[in-house]
């Protein structure tokens, strides 16, 4: 496991050209992190590691437990680990510290047992006790956790990762140990599919999907090229030059943040919802779930009270992008039709016949 | 252990929207232990999860003898552990309390060792004490034990597990412990068919089964919606909001508990639970003690929510001693427990409602009436007999008018049965069934220490080798531990040094699990001669449903297409299925045969995929008529096709090769030349394709089998070669 180096010299987020949605879905993940985090798909030298690299500096910092392995929220006890629990009821203190939130890289070849964690062999050695070792679930806790390549993970390490990621907690009940420890985090991968897909399953299990491809736009590459020599030359310089524009996003976040649970889904909204997952014929219930959250962290985003029908249109295509089966016959309505199947639910006399 | 979480903000149970079906199959197991758990098969994103960690927090209380870590139960003193036992014998008054049924919760990843539980190796080297750590087992005696994904289980877990359901009881006999302990626990799974089959056994082993769909009610979905908003930003507001339904429920289950021993199933009901059970072919009787049990639970829940009711309105209700299961009950509890057991199934996933269920609904009314009639005309041959009056009376003494009606009945069903399974063989299912690769479990020992590079894969088990190169830890420190009191013993006093005292002798070795992927090419003719009596057609099918099943094994496929002058790869190796159906849709015949093209092509795709992946094995399957007219090589084409042919079978490429000339207009022909070595042009009978499978030493078969199932069997057995390797 490797915590990716977020000191001084990292890229602003703003000033990566272009990638429009990409940095979007990472936003709306940072507002909310319930959305389920972001699958990136695309081919190689599209920013994406430096994007969810640099996202980082733009979120405020976490109050956490100063001492916990886990990085417990101090405040929360409903997201504590255990031990942060049985100390709380002993009427301890507890140590508070604030940190930024860090980028935990899990790499391809990493093996179950430093995923998931286990048995501490020095422990066990030198003094006979059975303790446990965390693994990258544990680290990642409250982190964003970025999977690169994450189609050529073994299938056993994507079942756990994404399992940690829908319960909210890494359970483990293996090599000896017996633990189960909180483990929130914001997932993103990145894939090449032509290197290979992944389940479906899985799939479904991230919030938001985009693609990404190079920027064709001669102007746009001109300038990515500029600006990466600009920051090669002398970063500290570069970052002086963003940081009007980092500071104003950071401030655009920790607002929408805020805000967040105050933004109002009317009802009509909904229904336009459901409407565009049954016609679209999507698996279960998770899409509606996850456009719901991602358009309320949109509206949030652009300071609006309530969450529009435009918010839903811009958001669907990244929650659907993955769930949509591809049609067989070619009857089956696809992505295209999203607008025009939104506006006829949203439309219609609010009576839910469909 | 991971008990489920009972505080955090779990979405109330009575706050689920819809999937009436699970939700009832879930309280019906809460109520009665005895009906055997249940299966909740579904797409994503169903609330199949959440449905059971709610349940957690609405589960009785029982009695448990205090103090026993195994939650021994006071009533039944034949599953008693050895410590209660003992304290009993000694005279010791057992002291009883109440305490809630819990769910514990088996992970996917769960290794054996923590699954049945093993030496507890602390005070086996702090203590020197030699004593039993309980694993998962333990834990759920008495209470639910919940797999997710309980398909993904790995099969050694799997036999555990139905060793311990089948018994009851949970024998150790490892790392120098011997120990057994009770373990009666209610099976809770969940699983999405699309990620692959349950083992035949473990599926008999869950009473009820429940399918569950996305609901496609709007007002139902935006519900939804709202609810999980809710959740997520007041899930306490949530939770007090569905505080009293909650409560409700609790109390009726807990009266339910209470009320199900008066509950009676009369003989006309136990007619017609037979034959019901028999209608849907079940196999075994197990369906028909499911069912009773289940319908005599949902009496007892019908009766406990009305007394319950009644009790909060201020009035005195005590229902009456003796219950009888009505129709409807039996009908609710047979529609949960049969559908996992009927015979016949189409696809392995049956879909809830619509049609077929509003069929299989009429179908219970007929057979009701059918059980009426029997019982009716039983009781008038007796006449003047006393009306039957306990459920058992059905067996005894069978007088002339018994066996009349009852054969009546069961040949009406059978009947019906017999065309219903008439009906089936129109419509043939071609489930094409890949065996599963067992040979990479066994990779132990010497072979794998050959091959000690390739540390991936996950670590299943544990064993001793002579030369230790993939340490397993866990499994090493247990083997070490009963050992440690001698060892220590043996140094010097004042000797200091690390705790754990490690000898060569117990360090073991992880065996890893790493699926060795099967690689399908389907090479796939797209000429004009395809075009003719719809092969295309035949061979589309006949591809998409071994697609099907390439996904459940998580095989990679690709596809070859080949016509005109060139072969094309339309789809490199993927695991996506999704992928490659829209591919293939998509293909058009027309033009000559480049036979020879095809087959280079799919070479070069095993090839490549050797190099990233050395275990991989590979199958080719050809479909095409064998003519082909197209050179590559500048030789004649057939020549080419054979030398081809011959290359696979040197590469180790195992070939299938379908016939698409041998259609439904064609005969079978008569096999030509000898089985070595075929003239190459035997004339007029000279088979083309045979003559490439036999020199790639593959299998043949004819686009005409396809629709008779033989190529299930074609593709097992050029599979099962393989194992014998």
């Amino acid at each position: 496991m490797t915590v990716m180096q977020t000191g001084r010299n990292v890229f602003p987020f703003t000033a990566i050209v272009g990638q429009d949605l990409m940095k979007q879905a990472l936003i709306l993940n940072a507002i909310n992190p319930a959305i389920g985090g972001v699958l990136i798909r695309g081919e190689k030298g599209t920013a994406k590691s430096t994007a969810v690299r640099s996202l980082t500096k733009l979120l405020p910092g976490l109050d956490v437990v100063a001492d916990c392995r886990y990085g417990c929220p101090p405040d929360d006890a409903d997201l504590q680990c255990s031990e942060c629990t049985v100390r709380v009821e002993s009427g301890e203190t507890l140590p508070r510290s604030r940190r930024q939130m860090r980028v935990v890289e899990l790499p391809i070849n990493a093996s179950e047992d430093r995923v998931v964690g286990a048995i501490d062999i020095e422990a066990a050695i030198k003094r006979g006790e059975k303790e446990f070792e965390p693994g990258v679930l544990a680290e990642a806790n409250r982190n964003i956790l970025y999977v690169d390549e994450v189609n050529l993970l073994d299938d056993h390490i994507v079942d756990v990762l994404l399992d940690a990621a829908a319960m909210g907690q890494n359970t483990v009940e293996r090599e000896g140990v017996s633990v189960s420890h909180p483990s929130r985090f914001i997932l993103v991968g990145t894939m090449n599919p032509e290197e290979g897909e992944l389940r479906p399953q899985l799939l479904d299990r991230f919030g938001l999907c985009v693609d990404v491809e190079g920027i064709r736009d001669v102007r746009q590459r001109v300038e990515i090229v500029e600006r990466r020599e600009a920051f090669e030359e002398d970063p500290t310089a570069f970052a002086a030059r963003f940081e009007p524009a980092e500071k104003a996003e950071a401030d655009r976040i920790a607002r929408a943040m805020s805000m967040l649970s105050d933004v109002v889904v009317v009802r009509n909204i909904l229904v336009a919802i459901a409407a565009l997952s049954i016609e679209l014929e999507v698996d279960g219930h998770r899409a509606d779930i996850v456009t719901r959250k991602a358009a309320q962290a949109l509206a949030a985003h652009e300071d609006r009270a309530a969450v529009g029908l435009d918010d839903v249109e811009h958001v669907a295509p990244m929650v659907l992008a993955h769930r949509v089966k591809p049609g067989l016959s070619g009857s089956r309505r696809g992505l295209t039709d999203l607008a025009e199947i939104l506006r006829t639910a949203h439309d219609g006399d609010g009576s839910l016949e469909n | 252990m991971s008990l489920m979480p009972n505080s955090r903000s779990v979405m109330p149970f009575t706050a689920l929207v819809g999937q009436e079906a699970m939700k009832t199959a879930l309280v019906l197991n809460a109520i009665n232990p005895g009906i055997g758990g249940v299966l909740i098969r579904g797409q994503r994103g169903t609330a199949k999860s959440t449905a059971v960690r709610a349940l957690a927090r609405l589960l009785p209380e029982i009695d448990v003898i205090v103090g026993c870590r195994y939650r021994c139960d006071p009533e039944a003193p034949a599953s008693w552990c050895d410590d209660c036992r003992a304290r009993a014998d000694a005279g010791t008054p057992l002291v009883v309390e109440r305490r809630r049924m819990r769910v514990v919760e088996l992970p996917v990843n769960a290794s054996e060792d923590r699954v049945v539980g093993t030496i507890d190796t602390e005070a086996a080297i702090k203590l020197g004490e030699r004593r039993f750590e309980p694993g998962l087992l333990a834990d759920a005696n008495q209470g639910i034990l919940y797999v997710d994904e309980v398909n993904l289980l790995d099969d050694h877990i799997v036999d555990v597990l139905l060793d311990a359901a089948a018994m009851g009881w949970n024998v150790v006999e490892r790392e120098g412990i011997s120990f057994s302990h009770p373990s009666r626990f209610i099976l809770v799974g969940t699983m999405n068919p699309e990620e692959g089959d349950l083992r035949p056994q473990l599926l008999d082993r869950f009473g009820l089964c429940v399918d569950v769909t996305g609901l496609r009610d709007l007002d139902e979905r935006v519900r939804i919606m709202e609810r999980d908003s809710q959740r997520s930003w007041d899930g306490a507001g949530l939770e007090s909001q569905f505080l009293d339904s909650e409560d409700h429920l609790k109390a009726v289950i807990q009266e339910a508990k209470r009320l199900l021993p008066r509950v009676q199933i009369t003989p006309t009901i136990g007619w017609f639970i037979a034959l019901v059970c028999i209608d849907a072919g079940a196999l075994g009787h197990r369906a028909d003690i499911v069912v009773s049990g289940a319908a005599r639970t949902v009496r007892a829940w019908d009766e406990a929510e009305r007394t319950v009711r009644a009790r909060a309105a201020g009035v005195a209700a005590e229902p009456d001693d003796r219950l009888v299961v009505t129709t409807a009950d039996a009908t609710t509890a047979a529609e949960l427990a049969l559908a996992h057991r009927r015979r016949n199934r189409q696809d392995g996933v049956s879909q809830p409602g619509g049609a077929a269920a509003e069929r299989s609904r009429e179908r219970l009314e007929e057979i009701a009436q059918e059980a009426e009639a029997a019982v009716v005309s039983e009781q008038t041959s007796e006449s003047g007999a006393e009306p039957p009056d306990d459920s058992g009376s059905g067996e005894e003494g069978e007088s002339p008018g018994q066996v009349q009606g009852s054969e009546q009945a069961t040949q009406a069903v059978t009947r019906r049965s017999a065309e219903q399974l008439f009906e089936g063989e129109i419509f043939p299912v071609r489930k094409i069934a890949l065996p599963r690769d067992r040979r990479s479990r066994s990779t132990t020992g010497k072979r794998s220490s050959s091959r000690s590079s390739d540390k991936r894969g996950r670590y299943v088990r544990a064993t001793q080798t002579e030369k230790t190169t993939d340490i397993a830890f866990d499994a090493t420190m247990r083997a070490a531990a009963p050992h440690q009191v001698r060892r220590r013993a043996d140094q010097p006093a004042d000797h200091v040094g690390p705790a754990l005292h490690l000898e060569r002798q117990d360090l073991r070795q992880k065996v890893r699990h790493r699926r060795t992927g099967t690689l399908i090419v389907f090479v796939v003719d797209a000429s004009a001669s395809m075009d003719a009596e719809q092969r295309m057609q035949a061979t589309k099918g006949a591809v998409l449903s071994l697609l099907r099943d390439a996904y459940l094994r998580r095989d990679k496929v690709s596809l070859v297409v080949f016509s005109g002058r060139a072969a094309r790869v339309v789809l490199q190796p993927t695991s996506s299925v999704d992928l490659a159906e829209q591919r293939l849709q998509r293909l058009t015949v027309g033009g000559t045969t480049p036979l020879t093209h095809g087959l280079v092509a799919g070479l070069r795709i095993v090839r490549t995929e050797r190099l990233r992946d050395p275990t991989v094995y590979p199958l080719m399957v050809l479909i095409s008529d064998g003519r082909g007219n197209i050179s590559l090589f500048g030789e004649e084409p057939l020549v080419e096709a054979q030398r081809v042919a011959e290359q696979l079978g040197a590469d180790g490429v195992h070939m299938l090769v379908i016939d698409s000339a041998r259609d439904h207009t064609t005969r079978p022909m008569p096999r030509v030349g000898s089985h070595n070595r075929p003239p190459l042009f035997g004339g007029y009978g000279f088979n083309a394709c045979r003559d490439l499978a036999d020199r790639a030493g593959g299998e043949y078969l004819g686009l005409y089998d396809l629709s008779q199932g033989a190529i299930v069997e074609g593709v097992e057995k050029t599979l099962r070669g393989r194992m014998a390797q």
